[in-house]
């Protein structure tokens, strides 16, 4: 081990400025181009009257700004957003650590049950998401099929997964939950291990029970991975389209539009793209504090 | 010596031999290999985008024959490329936003938002008036800025928005040639949905057939989004009669699966039998013979329902080729379109009635040839649509079909306002305000 550190040291690469930039200049190609563009391009775009077809623009100050706060549908999409992230977030949670804390201890199968778990996650969302939307279909439901085979629910008034607000909206959030669990079981089982065995063990000696080790000793260790999985999430979250757009593409009549689903339907499919820009940095200042009390909470809690 | 050679492998000089006689002869014959179209005496190349039609037949028609025949008459390359409908805007937006795609490109609605990226199509249209007459108002009002006197697209075809409706449950529920007017819909709906539990499949969905249906129902008790000169005029006591109308009518005879629809799924439930009565295209029938269903005869087609002002209906789909500033082939697309038009009787034919002409002397003795069609059961099953001039109009109606009126369209205002009306989420007082209201900031902001 020694020698291997030494022969990389004589190489010169921990030394060389000019290596390590090379080696993370991809990451900041990336970031800059996918990411960083975009972004300064939206705020650009957000303080101007940039539509698709115009080959024009000029400054308007806040006028986006003012326009779509009036609008009841940025109000319902923004209220929605709120709902969907803390809605969503909370069951992850749960679910998450109820996961990790089953998935810790060996047992039969549990690579399988790992690999079948981490599947939502893996698999292209959009995939995902059109299946959930078969499922949910308001014609060829298999779930309302089953209903209607037990007698649960007549033919011909069946619930409508995606048809009532409540319905549809309480779909939508599971459908994310879904997706978004097997992430924050990873962190969270990652977490679990790195929580040195000595001390559940004294614990248990001392004649704590599964809760109190729970509560008392492994989530308050567990703090700053927690944190990091709900930053994650959440930013995931408030940021994603794919699943709403495709479930419900916002309705019934807004009742699922959220930000991200709002901002495309105003900027590309309706053209006003300055509109757009506007709805989707709207939240931007919240999601950077937000990160930033979650870091800083994550921070304080690993040096305790 | 050869087997030495074998082994020895190819040598530096062998190789600069090799590559040198490679390098002449990729000089010679290479652009024709790596370019043939350069070698073909500068052949030209056409791109076309367009959705996926609801005929099928009128894809392959159009691709495989139409644009084929075209392209070896004019020495050029015609590609063309089918989206699925809902993707256009998209696809639209990162054409103009890349300033590169296709030469040629088909919106289903007008693409007023647009004009400032398309080239003015004044020209191909009185091309095409030498030889084909008038265009029909439709494509007027939905092709034409009367701001900028520019036609910002060319209509060649719209599609009709009649009624589809279950003969056998109509005519139980007393319409044997099913409903006629808004009022005869609301009463023959509930008698059905009372009898068998089969809804009304009226959308209020964010999609296209959603925002026909509505703009029918908007027009016919009297109400507009717009006057003619332009002015939001959403919110009076016509719009809110309509409302009144599309709350009774959905509480008496509908399921929430109608706010849950895109556009195939009206389609999916006439076919599937489940309900009475949708706002459709004849895609539906279309089917049902194709696949020759079992529902087919039992599938009525009817004209624009008439309400308390007006018998009217927007057009289904509305054909508008735009070619953008930034195509490649300009002439080309424009010449194809004045050429197309030459043969839309053949499309016509094609795609089994669905596009009707915006140019009627294309297809002189359209009320015949869609009266004694052999595919349909009965044959005359679309005899209904001879006068659907009198009835089908533009999105915008009385006005133009603006940028402000497209964006209002694609998002979706009008549809959201009936559907929170329908489930008592709003009262139809407040949900007309506050679409007004949603129109006038839309307006303003091309001010």
């Amino acid at each position: 081990m020694a020698v291997a550190t030494g022969k990389i040291k004589s190489m010169g690469a921990a030394k060389s400025p000019l290596l390590g930039f090379a080696m993370f200049s991809p990451a900041i190609l990336y970031i800059v181009l996918v990411i960083g563009l975009p972004f300064v391009m939206a705020v650009f775009y957000a303080f101007s009257d940039a539509r698709i077809g115009s080959n024009e623009l000029h400054f308007v100050g806040l006028e986006n700004f003012r326009s779509i706060i009036q609008s009841p549908s940025f109000q319902k999409s923004l209220q929605n957003s709120i709902v969907f992230t803390i809605a969503s977030q909370v069951i992850v949670m749960v679910c998450a650590n109820i996961l990790a804390i089953a998935l810790e201890k060996p047992f039969r199968g549990r690579g399988l049950v790992r690999f079948l778990i981490l599947l939502p996650w893996v698999a292209p969302v959009s995939l995902g998401t059109i299946g959930w939307k078969w499922i949910l279909d308001s014609i060829y439901s298999v779930i309302t099929w089953v209903l209607v085979w037990l007698h649960l629910v007549k033919p011909f008034d069946t619930p409508m997964w995606l048809g009532e607000p409540r319905l549809a909206m309480t779909s939508v959030v599971l459908v994310h939950c879904w997706r978004l669990i097997p992430f924050s079981t990873v962190i969270l089982l990652a977490g679990r291990t790195a929580i040195p065995k000595e001390i559940p063990e004294a614990a248990a000696i001392d004649g704590a029970g599964f809760w109190r080790t729970t509560f008392q000793i492994n989530l308050p260790m567990m703090k700053p991975i927690i944190a990091v999985a709900l930053l994650f999430g959440t930013i995931f979250t408030f940021t994603d389209m794919t699943v709403v757009y495709i479930l419900t593409a916002g309705g019934p009549f807004d009742s699922t539009q959220t930000l991200p689903s709002f901002a495309f339907a105003t900027g590309i499919t309706g053209s006003d793209l300055a509109a757009g820009a506007a709805v989707s940095v709207f939240l931007v200042p919240v999601l950077v504090l937000i990160a930033y009390l979650m870091l800083r909470m994550a921070h304080r809690a690993e040096m305790a | 010596m050869k087997d030495g050679k074998k082994g020895k492998g190819v040598s530096r000089r062998d190789f600069m031999k090799i590559a040198g006689i490679g390098g002449v002869g990729a000089g010679v014959v290479g652009p024709a290999f790596i370019f043939p179209e350069r070698a073909a005496a500068q052949q030209k190349t056409l791109k076309i985008l367009q959705w996926s039609h609801f005929v099928p037949a009128w894809d392959e028609w159009f691709n495989k024959t139409s644009t084929v025949e075209w392209g070896q008459k004019n020495n050029t390359t015609v590609t063309v490329d089918n989206i699925n409908l809902v993707d256009l805007k998209t696809r639209a937006a990162s054409e103009v936003s890349a300033k590169k795609g296709h030469d040629l490109f088909m919106f289903l609605s007008p693409p007023a938002a647009y004009e400032n990226q398309v080239i003015d199509m004044t020209n191909v249209y009185k091309e095409v008036e030498k030889k084909h007459g008038k265009k029909i108002d439709l494509a007027h009002k939905s092709t034409y800025n009367p701001k900028t006197k520019k036609y910002f697209a060319f209509s060649d075809a719209y599609t009709p928005d009649p009624g589809n409706y279950h003969k056998e449950w109509w005519a139980e529920a007393g319409y044997p040639n099913g409903p006629d007017t808004w009022d005869d819909l609301r009463a023959g709906a509930k008698k059905i949905r009372d009898k068998n539990g089969h809804p009304c499949g009226l959308g209020l969905s964010q999609e296209l057939d959603s925002s026909m249906a509505m703009r029918a129902l908007l027009w016919s008790f009297g109400g507009a989004e717009q006057d003619e000169n332009g002015n939001v005029v959403l919110n009076s006591k016509n719009t809110i009669e309509a409302l009144k109308f599309m709350k009774a009518l959905y509480q008496e005879s509908e399921t929430a699966e109608v706010f849950t629809w895109t556009p195939p799924s009206n389609n999916q439930a006439m076919l599937a039998g489940r309900v009475s009565f949708v706002a459709n295209a004849i895609s539906i029938s279309r089917q049902s013979e194709r696949e020759k269903m079992p529902i087919d005869s039992k599938i009525g087609i009817s004209q624009a329902l008439k309400g308390p002002v007006r018998r009217i209906a927007a057009e289904h789909v509305m054909n508008c080729y735009v070619v953008w500033e930034f195509a490649e082939n300009k002439d080309g697309a424009q010449k194809f379109l004045i050429d197309y038009m030459d043969h839309f009787h053949d499309g016509f034919v094609a795609g089994q009635f669905y596009n009707f002409p915006c140019f009627p002397k294309t297809v002189p003795d359209l009320k015949t040839e869609i009266s004694n069609d052999p595919r349909s059961n009965p044959p005359d099953r679309y005899k209904v649509l001879g006068n659907v001039l009198d009835w089908a109009t533009n999105v915008g109606y009385p006005g133009y079909a603006s940028a402000a009126i497209d964006e209002a369209f694609t998002t979706f205002v009008i549809p959201t306002m009936f559907a929170k009306v329908a489930r008592g989420d709003e009262t139809p007082e407040n949900a007309a305000a506050a679409a007004h209201k949603e129109y006038q900031r839309i307006f303003d902001r091309f001010k």
